[in-house]
């Protein structure tokens, strides 16, 4: 096993792992102390070992998460934090009760969406390699359900809010819009009635049904 | 233990696929849990010796665990730094959000403190979906029925009925927050909800949201924390004691910054905690398909300080983990599959149980092929075939409209999920037992409420598909609304961790170690160590 | 100012946008002579051995000749006024103070490369620069001198005053062309080079403020005179901007390879009182430290050059004993944070890490393992932006690592 060992850094640290290990499970296999950027260990879906990879004999550095990026030989890898925005956006989504004011919404909330300059460090700094760009300019357009279908993947790592030049914070307009959309539209008809049938009490549950002897 | 090669399994696989037979079996379901289910068959339930509960028995890891002696002495708080809310809440998934939301909602100061950062936790991870009962072919009391027999009648009655009657509303206060839940066409508005039947139901009455409803719901759960100006979130901070008043009740928690290493005393009127299970513990040796904070922080602490327990000899074993690639064993693959109609298939080409059974019944089905050499070997790893190519036949274009994370994990384990089956085995998924609470989800000790998967008393014996994200909201909320109301209440005249000396009697009298620490706050394989990174070891007395 | 020859910084022509009394005072001599004979312009400059002051010192002969050589109808020469660097701040005085002698360079160089198109890109923040050079430019228009201009490479000559980003990256070469056209100051791929399509596509030349505000002079006393006003093989004058923890801090004109001691001690007269000279960031500050074993380095592009360092903008930010590396670079880390665009996520991620680590290790809670980190991010960042920022910024990350790793070493918190 060892013999087929791959040789890599990590966050400064020389970590030799078999070739099938994630980059997380080479940190920890060399001992490294595993207390930030690390997660849901393989699912893909916390976005927290968001790291930057560049590969023996390239010039890129790649956007990457570390728990789906099988090791290789001569790799290069750091950890990036998770971001946070000195002034976060802010919004209520509760004070959004009109859905014909959601564009309007979006605009306040969002304003430099309008100013995207289509440079692409977006969709480059997207490890799931969602479309984030075309999700911004179906938002400005106002095809919200677009822009909703383009970001339900999204990990919420918030490299794409990192990385935009005009501080558009891509993933939180895409989650806004999937919200915004979710609250003023979603009205399922079975569960008005369940739920009507629940609160005038003509809907309860009765606890002497089963017997407690266990199975 | 043996087993069929991998090449020999797929050709039988191949010569039966589309029709495979389903073995017929005589053994009850009493029987085969009792010969093959984990709790039984690994390391045996031994009686806790110490504290509330000494004489109850508990899963021999997680006791040991439980009785040990305090990370931290007077000697290093002395000096830290105090803050002070209404409300602390510990953990930062579901339970713990949908508790600091409703907190805060209430007009109360709320502070969350999670060990790694907001939303890293297993809520996340939850891929099938979240019951409630709203068909018209359904109805709470099914879903109170259906859970508390999956639970093997151990649940606490009141609490399955509360979680069952809260199913609809919970959905309604989730689409308030924007989760978008699956519908039937395209028709959100007086459209039909997609429903899907769990294991063990008699009703469909899963809710989803594609194959990562936990990721949707926890993204909208994080960013609706995020922006509410009454919640203050302290991340990299997890808990390493709780803090205790004169009479013994909780006064808030010791936290420790791993970003500035050293600790942190939160003083609260009221004490949530939200941390979790204990899937990175590894019990019996199993790998698991948990996040990687899941250390049973919460429930070490909760215990430590007086707080009962209830079922700690109890653990999920979820049917389907990867057992090959071994590097990715553990991981999940969502029961969705198999409540879409994939079927589980072992190295002689048959069907052995019916997939959708209770999860303990499934996994102890698993176990008993594996154990008797029916199971399938490949690469020194050894499991069943979930057939998702016979999903597929039957369901063209399921993998890319409904079972998206799963076509994602089969591309990590580099096979054709449209031609050949997954290898897979039982993974530790859910600690079904944990701090016995009300309905509000207070426990046992003043002052400290325990929700979602620390909690016990809900899911009995064996959790339900999909009841895991309902409880985690509906006691998050209901603990975060009671809680609130003692936002007028004085605090308490001492916050210290006095507890610990009597704790420390109580081991010492049991002739239990006082060098073994906990909690752990990261798995072994963590590689680190609290005493050192903080800088307060090592201690003289030892 | 005692006995050095002062060219640009002359107390004479800090007149302002005043162009009659420029060329009463032997403003426009250098642009007829370069009227006179375009060809005869290009030799002079060439001979002069004047280079780029931006930072990088190109040879400018050498730039203008790629000009020369295309044989598209309009080309682009860009003066280059973004000056954003910190500890940077001579541009700006040039801008304000002598704006004709910019202009009159930027002329010189339009008619001895036969281009139309001069665009003065000025950082906004300077507020006084650009409105005295909005003043200038409307003098220019209406003088006879730019008709005959104009007659001498038989093109008519566009003159724009152009606000830049005021952002750090406004100041690289493709974005600054970006920035002209409209657009965000992106750095875009290199090929094509500016010299092969730039400004709207035309070949285009982009020279620093200093730099062409040499050209009048050069034009006007021989490219001998200019050589002889450096020291040894450095030649003219260069403009220092002397900051940190010195005496007198200010703008300085002293001839090309003074050394870096007579910089600081002479002319900055010395350290703050009871403060001990540490070390020196040049013109980025994006380049290796310089340390008390440097002194004695001439301050001129291939001294500096020969000691792993840069001369860079000529800014001279010095620190003493009392300063900490690890803030300085701290600071420094988040304004290449802060500056970085973004196109290119490595680098501004790897910004972004390489100052929370900064930050984190100089509050005192740093960890031997941020120390790895921060070597490896520096290891892996190299290269991987479009442009020159990532490097720059890992250069002063490495460089004191390198020379004061004791400093960091003990900002580390200790734990036993």
């Amino acid at each position: 096993m060892s013999d087929d060992n791959v040789s890599l850094v990590i966050d400064g640290r020389a970590v030799s792992a078999p070739p099938t290990a994630s980059i997380i499970q080479a940190f920890s296999l060399s001992g490294g102390a595993l207390v930030s950027n690390v997660g849901c260990m393989g699912q893909g879906v916390c976005g927290s070992c968001r790291c930057m990879v560049r590969r023996d004999g390239s010039r890129d550095v790649t956007m990457e998460l570390g728990c789906e990026t099988p090791v290789e030989a001569g790799m290069q890898v750091a950890f990036v934090s998770y971001f946070q925005p000195k002034r976060p956006h802010v919004y209520d989504l509760e004070a959004l009760t009109d859905s014909w004011q959601i564009l309007d919404a979006m605009d306040e909330t969002f304003p430099q969406a309008k100013s995207c300059r289509h440079c692409g460090g977006c969709d480059r700094a997207c490890p799931r390699g969602l479309d984030v760009q075309k999700g911004v300019e179906y938002a400005v357009l106002g095809d919200v359900q677009a822009a909703r279908e383009v970001f339900t993947e999204c990990i919420m790592c918030n490299l794409c809010t990192l990385a935009c030049p005009e501080r558009i914070r891509p993933n939180h307009l895409g989650l806004f819009i999937r919200r915004a959309l979710a609250a003023l539209t979603l009205r399922p008809q079975e569960l008005m009635r369940r739920l009507r049938q629940i609160e005038n009490g003509t809907l309860t549950v009765d606890t002497s049904t089963v017997d407690d002897t266990r199975s | 233990m043996t087993a069929i090669p991998y090449a020999e399994a797929l050709d039988r696989y191949r010569a039966n696929a589309g029709g495979f037979p389903l073995r017929p079996d005589d053994a009850t379901i009493a029987e085969l849990i009792a010969a093959y289910h984990p709790d039984s068959t690994g390391g045996k339930a031994i009686p806790l010796k110490i504290g509330v509960n000494a004489g109850m028995l508990c899963q021999p890891q997680v006791a040991a665990l439980l009785q040990t002696n305090a990370l931290i002495e007077d000697v290093d708080i002395a000096g830290a730094e105090i803050l002070n809310t209404d409300i602390l809440v510990i953990g930062g998934g579901g339970a713990g959000a949908a508790a600091a939301l409703t907190a805060a909602g209430e007009g109360a100061r709320v502070i969350l403190a999670t060990k790694l950062l907001l939303g890293d936790s297993n809520t996340v991870m939850a891929e099938g979906g979240i019951q409630a009962a709203v068909g018209d072919d359904d109805s709470p009391q099914r879903h109170f029925e259906d859970t508390f027999k999956a639970g093997h009648r151990a649940a606490d009655k009141e609490l399955v009925a509360q979680l069952a009657l809260d199913g609809p509303d919970v959905i309604r206060w989730l689409i308030k927050l924007g989760m978008s839940f699956d519908v039937v066409g395209h028709r959100p508005f007086g459209g039909t909800l997609k429903r899907k039947t769990p294991g063990g139901a008699t009703a469909p009455r899963i809710l989803s949201y594609r194959d990562f409803t936990g990721l949707e719901m926890m993204r909208v759960l994080r960013e609706a924390v995020g922006l509410h100006r009454g919640i203050q979130v302290m991340d990299r901070s997890p808990a390493v004691e709780l803090l205790s008043d004169e009479r013994g009740g909780c006064a808030g928690a010791v936290v420790y910054s791993l970003e500035h290493h050293r600790f942190v005393l939160v003083r609260a009127r009221r004490t949530i905690l939200a941390t979790g299970g204990s899937g990175r513990l590894h019990l019996n040796g199993f790998p698991t398909s948990n996040h990687y904070g899941a250390t049973a922080d919460g429930l070490v602490l909760a215990y430590r300080m007086g707080a009962k327990l209830r079922e700690m000899d109890s653990f999920q074993y979820h049917p389907t983990g990867i057992a090959h690639p071994a590097h990715l064993a553990g991981g999940l693959v969502s029961e969705a599959a198999r409540s879409e109609g994939a079927k589980l298939v072992n190295g002689l080409g048959e069907r052995f149980i019916d997939e959708l059974k209770p999860r303990d019944v499934v996994a102890s089905a698993i176990l008993r092929e594996i154990q008797e050499g029916r199971g399938v070997s490949r690469d020194g790893q050894t499991g069943v075939f979930l057939d998702v190519p016979g999903l597929v036949a039957a369901k063209p274009g399921i993998l890319e409209t409904t079972l998206i994370s799963l076509a994602h994990l089969a591309k990590k384990c580099r096979i054709d999920p449209t031609a050949e089956p997954l290898l897979v085995t039982p993974t530790l998924h859910y600690q079904n037992g944990g701090v016995a609470i009300d309905t509000h989800g207070q426990s046992s000790v003043p002052g400290l409420f325990c929700v979602g998967e620390i909690s016990g008393g809900i899911h009995g014996r064996n959790r339900m598909m999909g009841n895991a994200l309902l409880d985690i909201i509906s006691f998050g909320r209901r603990a975060g609304a009671h809680a609130a109301e003692a936002r007028a209440e004085a605090y308490s005249s001492r916050a210290g961790i006095g507890h610990i000396h009597d704790w420390q009697r109580q081991l010492t009298l049991a002739d239990l170690p006082l060098d073994a620490r906990g909690p752990h706050v990261f798995p072994d394989y963590g590689n680190f160590d609290l005493v050192a990174d903080a800088g307060i070891g090592p201690r003289a007395a030892e | 100012m005692t006995g050095i020859k002062q060219v640009l910084l002359d107390p004479a022509i800090q007149i302002g946008a005043d162009l009659t009394t420029w060329l009463s005072l032997g403003g426009g001599d250098g642009l007829k002579a370069a009227i006179a004979s375009p060809a005869g312009a290009l030799d002079t400059v060439r001979d002069s051995g004047l280079r780029g002051m931006g930072g990088a010192g190109f040879p400018t002969s050498r730039k203008w000749e790629m000009l020369i050589a295309s044989e598209a109808h309009d080309k682009a020469i860009v003066c280059n006024g973004n000056e954003d660097e910190p500890g940077t701040f001579k541009d700006r005085h040039l801008l304000e103070h002598t704006p004709h002698q910019v202009i009159e360079g930027g002329l010189i160089a339009a008619v001895a490369t036969g281009t139309n198109q001069l665009f003065f890109y000025i950082n906004p923040h300077h507020t006084k620069g650009l409105a005295a050079m909005r003043r200038a430019v409307e003098q220019w228009l209406v003088h006879d001198l730019l008709q005959a201009a104009q007659a001498a490479i038989g093109k008519s000559i566009k003159l724009a005053v152009v606000e830049s980003s005021g952002l750090y990256i406004g100041g690289e070469e493709t974005a600054v062309i970006s920035t002209i056209e409209g657009g965000f100051p992106f750095p875009r791929r290199k090929p094509p080079f500016p010299a092969q399509s730039g400004v709207f596509g035309a070949p285009t030349v982009i020279n620093n403020v200093e730099t062409l505000a040499n050209l009048p002079h050069i034009l006007a006393h021989g490219a001998a005179w200019h050589r002889a006003n450096g020291i040894g093989d450095a030649v003219g004058t260069k403009l220092y901007s002397l900051s940190g923890d010195v005496l007198r801090p200010g703008l300085y004109e002293l001839p090309m390879g003074s050394s870096l001691h007579d910089l600081v001690f002479v002319h900055g007269m010395g350290m703050l009182s009871g403060k001990e000279f540490k070390a020196v960031f040049t013109g980025g500050p994006s380049n290796t430290l310089l340390t008390k074993k440097d002194l004695d380095v001439a301050l001129d592009f291939d001294s500096v050059r020969a000691r792993n360092s840069r001369l860079g903008t000529g800014a001279m930010i010095v620190i003493s004993e009392g300063t900490s590396i690890v803030r300085k670079i701290s600071e420094y880390m988040d304004f290449f944070a802060n500056g970085s665009c973004g196109q290119c996520p490595p680098c501004k991620s790897g910004t972004y890490q390489l100052s929370r680590i900064l930050n984190r290790i100089d509050a005192g809670d740093g960890s031997d393992g941020d120390l790895a980190a921060l070597e490896n991010l520096c290891s892996i960042l190299p290269g991987c932006g479009r442009c020159a920022l990532i490097d720059g910024a890992v250069t002063v990350v490495e460089s004191s690592l390198s020379t004061f790793r004791n400093e960091y070493v003990s900002s580390i918190r200790r734990r036993d």
